[in-house]
């Protein structure tokens, strides 16, 4: 093993631990808001990445365009899911039924896409998508980067958002003690259905920047969904910075493991990581005090 | 079962009602599938005038539903022509296409369906070897003739099959045979040193590429990297920086389709150019020039079918296909079509298509007889491996053409591969 590989790997590592972090905070919002573990999570991220293909097919202008559409789409659409299915679960079984209402609504995307863009694998064909820049004797794939960098941007605006916004503190008061933050007046009904529409905008970014770099297939949402869970469960579920954290660290863990170990060992770093916190601090080690109460 | 529980429902409290309703609902319902399944079967098999059925399971969806769907338009445009001749034995031919969703358990299940329930008269092998293992002790256990257009791998020729046959020039360690001849007949100087080898958990894409790895090994080139990754790996980044940093001559990829075209954007993002660039499978398909762009240049592939081979069969089936669909058969199409000749050459011969003992019969003249085929003739040996080689195909000026063996070659075969 070189050096050269040492850091490269790490500069990937940084790369996809960046696009992690976009994805999971999505999914910890979802359980931090409603305890809902919302497994159509990354079938959405799958949907949006063909919306974006789709869009350069149609149009032949830039993927990243097609934000414009589907994150106010997505968000409309969390709104509509949280307020027309979710709501109706009952509230002393949400969290488990809600595994069964959303694995049923991710068969569902994944069958339309299917249906609708049959199961071929498509690639969205950009003239920058071999181009790389060097750095420091490593090669940043142009395709990563831009990613890397709406994953950052968006996360920094989910933070802005959450910190420095009334709707983020109403948010925020949901997540920490739903009753008491009924009684000094917040809707929590509609902020939850507002959160529900975040975490959903948030798959349409990061879909987006998936589409960038990957060939898109009805099912890859399996191979994403396992992993974020981990995530969040190490970063601590419901906790936005924890999930972050944790995305970059199992991210940069991934991508160094896969130098001595190979691609098929390392993918168990989430496994042994997430058995690693259920023994050891189920809360998560990121903050997270949300999963004690289960 | 159903009549004797009724009468004691009634002193049961009403949720053993119900568990006992549902019961006797699901007996009932048992009872309805297993008489529709007999009836069907009766229609299928039975007088001189029906259709002959053949079952085949395909995986439509999930990892090979690229390759699975090529095979399957195989087998309907050769379902169609031969009905549009006249049929087999003079029957009509209705293909019966279940999906397993590239999941071998799944194929299994189908297969036992198909030939216990449904009593087809024949069936077809589905894709890719770690389904044709599975499906094909299904077949043997009910004494099906077994031929396949997919399962390439060696394990598939070690588990002892009496009634399988790949219907294809070669198997899995013979594809890259004329490369590695090519490769080693170059002065020792001019010839590639290292080789990196990067190759999917699949008997298959692994066969592919430890048959061109060892050879060359053999020779005394150096393997520097050698990389397993699963199925499902879709970031492939890790893996080309391992092979950027070996700075290795060669690259092999015994790949599928995803894999090899996520492979060489992340090698090619990496800014790694290797002299020579041979990947399994993808290159051939028609989607891999629109996915990799114009960057696909010198990139080697073996193929066991071109739609430009002037076997007679072929220019018909190209003719007829194109016709068809608009655009030529790729490899995929052209070995299931492979098959269904393979099938209907001992139906033919034999003069039977039913379960029992005609499957026998078939099996026994494909042992001992040539067949001609869009791939060329073929024969197997008892394990039901064929006896061939692959032509190895390059693109060059931006379309794949055969640039090994020489005398079969459409394009001179480039080397160094130019800078993608």
């Amino acid at each position: 093993m070189t050096g050269t590989l040492l850091f490269q790997s790490l500069v990937l590592g940084v790369l996809l631990g960046g696009l992690y972090a976009l994805l999971a905070a999505g999914l910890t919002l979802y359980f931090g808001v409603m305890r809902v573990v919302m497994i159509a999570h990354s079938a959405f991220l799958i949907l949006a990445a063909y919306l974006a293909w789709f869009f350069n097919q149609q149009t032949g202008m830039d993927p990243l365009l097609s934000l414009v559409i589907t994150v106010p789409l997505f968000f409309l659409v969390g709104v509509g899911m949280q307020r027309l299915l979710i709501t109706r679960l009952r509230a002393a079984t949400l969290t488990m039924m809600s595994v069964l209402l959303t694995f049923a609504v991710a068969l569902f995307i994944e069958g339309m896409i299917g249906f609708v863009w049959s199961g071929t694998q498509r690639r969205i064909q950009l003239p920058y998508s071999g181009a790389s820049i060097e750095f420091f004797g490593a090669r940043i794939a142009v395709v990563k980067l831009v990613a890397f960098g709406l994953a950052a941007l968006s996360l920094a605006l989910l933070y802005l958002l959450m910190k420095h916004s009334r709707f983020g503190q109403a948010l925020r008061a949901t997540i920490q003690h739903r009753e008491a933050a009924q009684l000094v007046g917040i809707k929590t009904d509609r902020v939850a259905g507002y959160g529900f529409g975040l975490g959903l905008a948030t798959a349409a970014i990061g879909g987006t920047a998936l589409s960038l770099d990957a060939t898109i297939y009805p099912s890859l949402h399996w191979h994403w969904i396992g992993p974020l869970m981990a995530i969040i469960v190490v970063g601590g579920l419901g906790s936005i910075p924890g999930a972050a954290i944790a995305a970059m660290v199992l991210g940069i863990g991934q991508s160094l493991l896969q130098v001595p170990l190979g691609t098929t060992w390392a993918q168990t770093i989430f496994y042994v990581a997430l058995f690693a916190t259920l023994m050891l601090r189920p809360q998560g080690f990121f903050g997270g005090r949300l999963a004690q109460r289960f | 079962m159903h009549s004797r529980s009724t009468p004691r429902m009634s002193t049961r409290t009403p949720s053993r009602r119900a568990l006992a309703l549902a019961a006797g609902a699901t007996a009932t319902a048992l009872v309805l599938t297993a008489c529709s399944g007999g009836s069907d079967g009766e229609g299928g098999g039975g007088g001189s005038d029906d259709p002959i059925v053949i079952g085949i399971s395909l995986p439509l969806t999930g990892d090979f539903s690229e390759p699975g769907k090529g095979v399957q338009r195989g087998y309907e445009a050769w379902a169609q022509f031969v009905n549009e001749d006249g049929g087999l034995l003079g029957r009509q031919v209705e293909l019966k296409i279940l999906d397993d969703q590239s999941n071998a358990d799944r194929v299994v299940q189908d297969y036992e369906a198909l030939i216990a329930q449904d009593e087809v008269d024949l069936v077809f092998g589905p894709f890719s070897t770690r389904l044709v293992v599975p499906s094909a002790r299904v077949a043997q256990e009910y004494g099906m003739l077994f031929v396949e257009p997919a399962g390439a791998a060696a394990e598939v020729f070690e588990q002892g099959f009496d009634n399988l046959f790949y219907a294809a020039p070669a198997v899995a360690d013979d594809h890259y045979n004329y490369l590695a001849d090519h490769i080693l007949a170059m002065p020792e100087g001019e010839r590639p040193q290292t080789v990196a080898v990067a190759a999917m958990d699949d008997p298959f894409a692994q066969g592919t590429a430890y048959g061109l790895r060892d050879k060359l090994a053999d020779a005394g080139l150096d393997v520097v990297v050698d990389e397993v990754y699963p199925p499902n790996t879709t970031d492939f980044s890790s893996i080309a920086a391992k092979i950027s940093d070996s700075g290795a001559d060669m690259v092999i990829g015994g790949t599928q389709y995803q894999d090899a075209v996520n492979l060489i954007v992340a090698l090619q993002q990496l800014d790694y150019q290797p002299t020579l660039a041979a990947f399994s499978t993808a290159p051939t398909n028609p989607e891999f020039a629109a996915a990799i762009g114009s960057k696909t240049e010198g990139i080697l592939s073996p193929t066991g079918y071109t739609e430009t081979a002037s076997w007679p069969s072929n220019v018909e089936f190209v003719e007829r296909y194109t016709e068809l669909h608009g655009n030529p058969p790729g490899e995929d199409e052209a070995n299931a079509y492979t098959t269904g000749q393979v099938v209907a050459a001992a139906v033919e011969a034999v003069g039977c298509a039913e379960q029992g003992e005609c499957q026998q019969e078939l099996v026994d003249w494909l042992r001992s007889n040539e067949v001609e085929t869009v791939v060329g003739p073929l024969t197997w040996d008892e394990t039901g491996k064929p006896q061939g080689a692959h032509l190895i195909q390059q693109y060059v000026d931006g379309e794949i053409q055969i640039v090994l063996p020489e005398d079969a070659q459409e394009a001179d075969f480039v080397f160094p591969k130019p800078a993608w």
